[in-house]
């Protein structure tokens, strides 16, 4: 654990401990039953926000799975099944899960609204059976019995708040893996997620049975809570309601998850207190849920922000090069006399429908080398860094990487196998912070040194910073940072200078130049600004309309009048 | 078991003319719109509402009809203000808040537990297959839903307006550029989806429990059809739906399965889903 | 741009500072007994959401206004606090908590909730306050230690108006559709068999599987292929409804349908006026469309004098809080919830006049005191008393 999660883990646990003495101490059994309500239902919004919020999808029967941790508890109880209540919310969620892994397999492999619309179904069908079989020992008043230690409202509301901390303790942590920053990544973009070798499916359906595991539990704590069970208390409606107030609140946060159970069941007592009719709740929540999803923000968020422009002032983080663009020379790297090719394009031919985009291309990349790919706009280039990064459907020919067929492989497994590639436009979800980002990037947490390094010789600011915070500028070069820290066997990089200044560009050349030999990665980069692939470029070659035209060491080629001529009328091009 | 099969045959003209105007909003304005249902039950209230108040009916068939047509062009206007160029994802999650909020409102006005006395708008039996009465009710919803797909169907594929409402749902801001009146046409397609459905729950209010909240959630077998169609075929939809009515009433005519019946609009999206699962496929945008 | 969202975060932070203010307050006003000159009474009702039984509370404080405006129960005014549950149970439950604990209630009555009994009937027995329910409406109403309603409840009833159907109606295949919710697969058949061991007859169709939601034409005929002549249901009104016109578009004939008593509404009447089904309905008090009734007087004058409307949800409300105002002048000393408790415990039967059998608590572990009904039948759109008399089932 950093020292930085390290102190955001005692502050959470502080603040709880604190206000756990408070209610206990200070307020009456009533309010401490509703405040055990509250925190409960903030347990389920942390699943729901985790699927809504984080992962950008709209799950909504995340009740019926409290209702099956819920059942499980009831069930063993009624048996009196060994262990006692702790074990059996542990089940509960547990027996969530399959339910979760049930409905999100189909649903998720497709793109799409479809795990919204199969899981409205599963939640209506689910209604009706739990509405006519109900709980075990319902009709009997066999209530849920508590452990000795936990019998007092009292102490079964610091156990509940004790799960939730634990929870978003966990979550918190698992948001800085791999894993956990995928989630945030792919709701911004799937294809720049898949492209650091995420499998979205995956990614999407651990999110989901991880959410149904939370559900689960909390079901488990209000059968613990309430002794007894009603199925109204997990209908679709409920659901719905508690997605809508999800999506008001920013469940993915804590303070967030807590804020909405609070609205939950504070909503109602107020009303009450005001003699207003108990409905005028759910019209504030679909008002407020309306209203955060067209400021494209949630209350959590926005407080955050709040206090990070309050506390450390709003500042905009740009480039951290500190050298002399002047004083740089660059030189292309140098490649041994007999490299293999590390990466082998061989006839690559890609149509769109009667257009033919690509047109028997065949090139290769030998080890250690920087090549430029370049050409006028609409040559192609970018269609090839799609069809050999796996981006494409189909295509016609043969893709080697390092002498291994890469041809059906889908895109992730592309990425794993060792190829990494940049996006003409920066894809890096907003929402995450750059230390976050290297670790999807590099599909595993680096040593604070390693990332330090590498963040600093790149002229990005430090892991603790939001991407949110840094110009676009910045975020190019984190782009490259990121493909790079994985150390692939090759990157193909994207106009990797697109929106940088001049010097900018200098500087980033002289990077793209040291690749090979400081990470063992070769390049290949599809560019505009012929400084830049002058710079760096062992050999280029020039796409226009599909075919190579040209190829060969890079200053013989750029004087190529062929070469001239097809970059005539492109403005970008002949300036140079 | 064929009995109980054709009894089906009603529920499944409402879903098929449901699930079709679903499919016709999300191709159109590329909204999956949770409302669908719960627009039709506002426009069906309004008309029982204004019957109890001692209007004639073909008034308050009317008056009803435009109240569901308004509320429709009322969403379709707050979804072009605030979210016409936001994502899928986010469109739909509007709809489902705005569900639950149309839901709060319409048990609140139109009261729970009391019947309304629904109007036989389409009285009679039309013949007898198999031992069951086909009522006119039902032929009149199963013709209504074959003549909105044809209608939507001719009208994507025929007409400049319907080729122009396409190229919006694809690229609304260009299409805004090159002169096409977006707000307009698509305030009118919710419109129209609204009308529908509206006219289509008044037909089969009288042999449904008609309250708020059941006619609202008529909108899960629709979105069943709807992805039998793949949110694309009307008449893939059109026959889902009537497949799934047929399917239900099967359902409830089997001993072992009846308590299952209500199970079965989540089992055909399943296995809609499981069967048209092929490789990943990567959207434009993003 | 963020204003808005500043906007709502303000508001909803005020609501929970509020309620927290409220708690500080609140906690100190807890155990008011008589000595304050008030008796705090509470119910906790459906009144908004799926549900409207407000009437019957509403009923129940019409009396007890009366009670107060003539110097209450010896000078001790009671003090009725209705609780909207919006039929969620969490509302439910914090409702009654707010009930017993913070507004000190002694005693529950005139409650009437699709799911009081069901989330709070453990609650009550563990604080040791019972509920005179005014309208039973969940199965644990009629199966708690805590709660006596003083309707029939919907399995007496199934068993009266099948008892009806089979002496009266002389009915040979009797069928059953029900709708079957909160784990009461088991209390219909339930019902059934007292009814074949009454009547010595064995039941035709069983079927446990209608929906809530959904079209009923299989059903309907499922029962004309079983050759059933007379059919009991126990749905609700809009179900109700749409099961008779589904009859009627089915061209049905020579099917008797029971109902229990949420048919009993004159929307229904209305609703089905034109239908050409033979409609029963068995009713849970006197029939309160009877306006000739002699039994109805008290309650009638009482209603028309406070503006209530004239339905059996009155009635529930009414009787109820009749019977609690006759148990508290009956205790000595502080009213306080421990005496309300023993008073209940130890009530010899009341007569009622709106009821057919005397109303009962005591200490049993399930409460169904009322064993009759009044059956009437849907004619030209208005209910018709069919027994004079009450329709009373043998004890068990």
């Amino acid at each position: 654990m950093s020292s930085a999660n390290l102190k955001s883990t005692l502050v959470t646990i502080l603040i709880a401990c604190v206000a756990t003495a408070i209610i206990n101490f200070t307020l009456t059994s009533y309010w401490v039953f509703l405040f055990t309500g509250a925190v409960v239902a903030a347990i389920a919004l942390l699943g729901v926000g985790l699927v809504a919020s984080r992962a950008g999808m709209i799950s909504l029967c995340q009740m019926s799975f409290a209702a099956i941790g819920a059942w499980v508890v009831a069930w063993l109880n009624v048996k009196h099944a060994p262990g006692s209540l702790l074990l059996w919310v542990l089940l509960g969620g547990l027996a969530a899960v399959p339910f979760g892994i049930a409905i999100g397999l189909p649903a998720l492999r497709l793109r799409g609204i479809n795990l919204a619309i199969v899981t409205l179904g599963f939640a209506a069908a689910f209604d009706v059976i739990l509405l006519s079989y109900t709980f075990p020992g319902q009709t009997k008043f066999i209530f849920v019995k508590r452990p000795d230690l936990f019998s007092s409202d009292q102490a079964y509301f610091a156990l509940c708040v004790a799960v939730f901390v634990i929870l978003a303790i966990a979550l918190n942590l698992l948001s800085q893996t791999p894993l956990g920053a995928s989630w945030l990544a792919l709701r911004h973009s799937e294809r720049g997620t898949a492209a650091h070798g995420v499998s979205i499916p995956q990614s999407k359906l651990s999110a989901f049975a991880l959410s149904a595991f939370i559900a689960g539990l909390s079901g488990g704590l209000l059968a613990g809570q309430l002794g007894t069970l009603v199925a109204e208390s997990f209908t679709l409606m409920v659901s719905m309601v508690y997605f809508v107030v999800t999506t008001m609140a920013g469940a993915h946060l804590a303070e967030g998850a807590i804020f909405g159970g609070m609205l939950i069941i504070f909503f109602p007592e107020v009303l009450r207190r005001l003699n207003l009719p108990q409905d005028i709740g759910n019209v504030f929540f679909a008002l407020g849920a309306t209203q955060a999803l067209s400021m494209g923000g949630t209350m959590a968020e926005d407080l955050r922000g709040l206090f990070r422009k309050i506390f450390k002032g709003k500042e905009i983080v740009a480039s951290g090069f500190t050298e002399d663009a002047a004083l740089v020379a660059v030189v292309p790297p140098a490649v041994k006399a007999n490299a293999k090719a590390m990466l082998d394009i061989k006839n690559l031919t890609v149509r769109y429908g009667s257009v033919v985009a690509l047109n028997d291309v065949s090139f290769a990349v030998p080890e250690g080398s920087v090549v430029g790919l370049i050409g006028p706009n609409g040559a192609g280039k970018s269609t090839l860094i799609d069809g050999v990064t796996g981006f494409l459907a189909t295509y016609d020919g043969t893709v080697l990487l390092d002498g291994q067929k890469l041809d059906g492989l889908l895109a992730h497994l592309r990425a794993r196998a060792g190829i990494r590639r940049t996006w003409q436009q920066t894809r890096i979800a907003p929402q995450l912070s750059v230390g976050d980002y290297l670790t999807l990037a590099a599909s595993r947490r680096l040593k604070a040194e390693e990332s330090e390094e590498l963040l600093l010789w790149m002229g990005c600011p430090g892991p603790q910073t939001a991407i949110s915070q840094i110009d676009a500028g910045t975020r190019r070069l984190l782009d490259v940072a990121g493909v790079i820290a994985a150390r692939p066997k090759i990157v193909l990089l994207d106009e990797p200078a697109a929106g940088l200044s001049h010097q900018e560009s200098t500087q980033l050349a002289a990077r793209i130049a040291q690749i090979p030999a400081r990470f063992g990665t070769s390049v290949l980069m599809v560019e505009h600004d012929m400084d830049l692939v002058r710079m760096v470029c062992n050999t280029i070659f020039v796409l226009d309309f599909g075919k190579i035209i040209a190829s060969g060491p890079t200053q013989k080629v750029l004087d190529d009048p062929r070469v001239i001529k097809a970059y005539i009328g492109d403005p970008e091009g002949l300036a140079t | 078991m064929f009995t109980s099969t054709v009894a089906g045959l009603a529920a499944g003209g409402a879903y098929a003319l449901i699930g079709v105007c679903l499919v016709f909003t999300y191709r159109l304005v590329s909204v999956v719109n949770f409302t669908g249902a719960a627009i039709g039950a506002t426009g069906t209230f309004a008309m029982v509402m204004l019957r109890e108040q001692g209007f004639s009916l073909p008034f308050s068939i009317l008056a009803g009809l435009a109240c569901g047509t308004v509320i429709a062009a009322l969403l379709g206007a707050v979804m072009m203000k605030w979210f016409a160029s936001a994502p899928a994802q986010t469109k739909a999650a509007v709809t489902v808040a705005l569900l639950v909020g149309m839901i709060a409102l319409g048990l609140r006005i139109t009261g729970g537990q009391h019947p309304r006395p629904f109007p036989d708008l389409v009285p009679g039996s039309a013949f007898t297959l198999a031992g069951v009465v086909i009522t006119r009710a039902a032929l009149v919803t199963i013709s209504l839903a074959f003549i909105f797909t044809i209608a939507a169907t001719r009208f994507l594929n025929r007409t400049r307006m319907g080729l122009q409402l396409r190229a919006l749902s694809e690229r609304p801001v260009s299409a805004e550029l090159i002169g096409i009146p977006v707000r307009k046409l698509s305030i009118g397609v919710w419109a129209t989806a609204g009308i529908a459905t509206t006219l289509a729950l008044m037909i089969i209010a009288p042999q449904r429990a008609p309250n708020f909240l059941t006619f609202s959630m008529l909108v899960v077998p629709a979105f069943a059809a709807a992805l039998i169609g793949g949110f694309r075929s009307f008449w893939l939809t059109l026959a889902g739906g009537i497949a799934l009515g047929l399917l239900e009433g099967m359902a409830a005519g089997l001993s072992g399965l009846a308590q299952f019946r209500s199970a079965v609009p989540f089992l055909i999206i399943l296995a809609v889903l499981l069967w048209s699962q092929r490789r990943a496929r990567w959207d434009e945008q993003r | 741009m963020k204003k808005h969202h500043l906007i709502s975060m303000a508001l909803a932070s005020t609501a929970i500072f509020a309620s927290a203010l409220m708690a500080a307050t609140s906690a100190s006003a807890a155990g008011p007994t008589c000595t304050d000159g008030k008796i705090v009474v509470g119910a906790v009702s459906t009144i908004t959401g799926p549900a409207d039984f407000s009437e019957v509370p509403k009923a129940a404080q019409a009396t007890f206004d009366v009670v107060n405006a003539a110097g209450g129960i010896n000078g001790c005014k009671i003090d009725y606090t209705i609780a909207d549950d919006k039929a969620d149970p969490q509302v439910a439950a914090q409702s009654a908590r707010d009930l017993v604990e913070n507004k000190g209630a002694v005693v529950m009555t005139g409650s009437a909730s699709l799911l009081d009994c069901a989330v709070n009937a453990g609650y009550y027995d563990k604080q040791g306050i019972l509920s005179v329910h005014g309208l039973g409406v969940d199965p644990v109403c009629f199966n708690a230690p805590s709660i006596s309603p003083v309707n029939v409840g919907p399995y007496t009833l199934t068993t009266a108006v099948l008892q009806y159907g089979s002496s009266v109606l002389k009915a040979k295949n009797l069928c059953g559709i029900f709708w079957i919710v909160g784990g009461t697969d088991e209390a219909y058949p339930a019902a059934v068999a007292r009814w074949e061991k009454l009547s010595g007859q064995k039941f035709g169709m069983i079927d446990l599987t209608l929906p809530f939601q959904g079209d009923y034409t299989p059903y309907v005929l499922k029962a004309r292929d079983a050759g059933c002549d007379a059919v009991v249901m126990n749905t609700v009104e809009p179900q109700i409804v749409q099961m008779i016109n589904t009859a009627d578009a089915q061209n049905i004939t020579g099917i008797k349908w029971l109902f229990l008593a949420p048919g009993y509404t004159e929307q229904v009447a209305k609703t089905l006026a034109a239908t050409k089904q033979e409609i029963y309905v068995g009713t849970e008090w006197e029939p309160y469309t009877d306006s000739k009734s002699k039994s109805n007087e008290g309650w009638n004058a009482a209603m028309s004098a406070a503006g209530m409307p004239l339905t059996a949800f009155t009635q529930g409300g009414y009787e109820s809080a009749t019977i609690l105002v006759d148990v508290l002048k009956s205790i000595d000393g502080p009213v306080t919830r421990e005496a309300v408790t023993a008073a209940l415990h130890n009530l010899s039967p009341v007569n009622n006049p709106l009821v057919g059998t005397p109303y009962t608590f005591g200490m049993a572990a399930s409460h169904a005191s009322s064993q009759g009904t009044k059956m009437v039948k849907l004619e030209n759109g208005a209910w018709k008393v069919e027994t004079p008399d009450w329709f009373v089932l043998p004890p068990e």
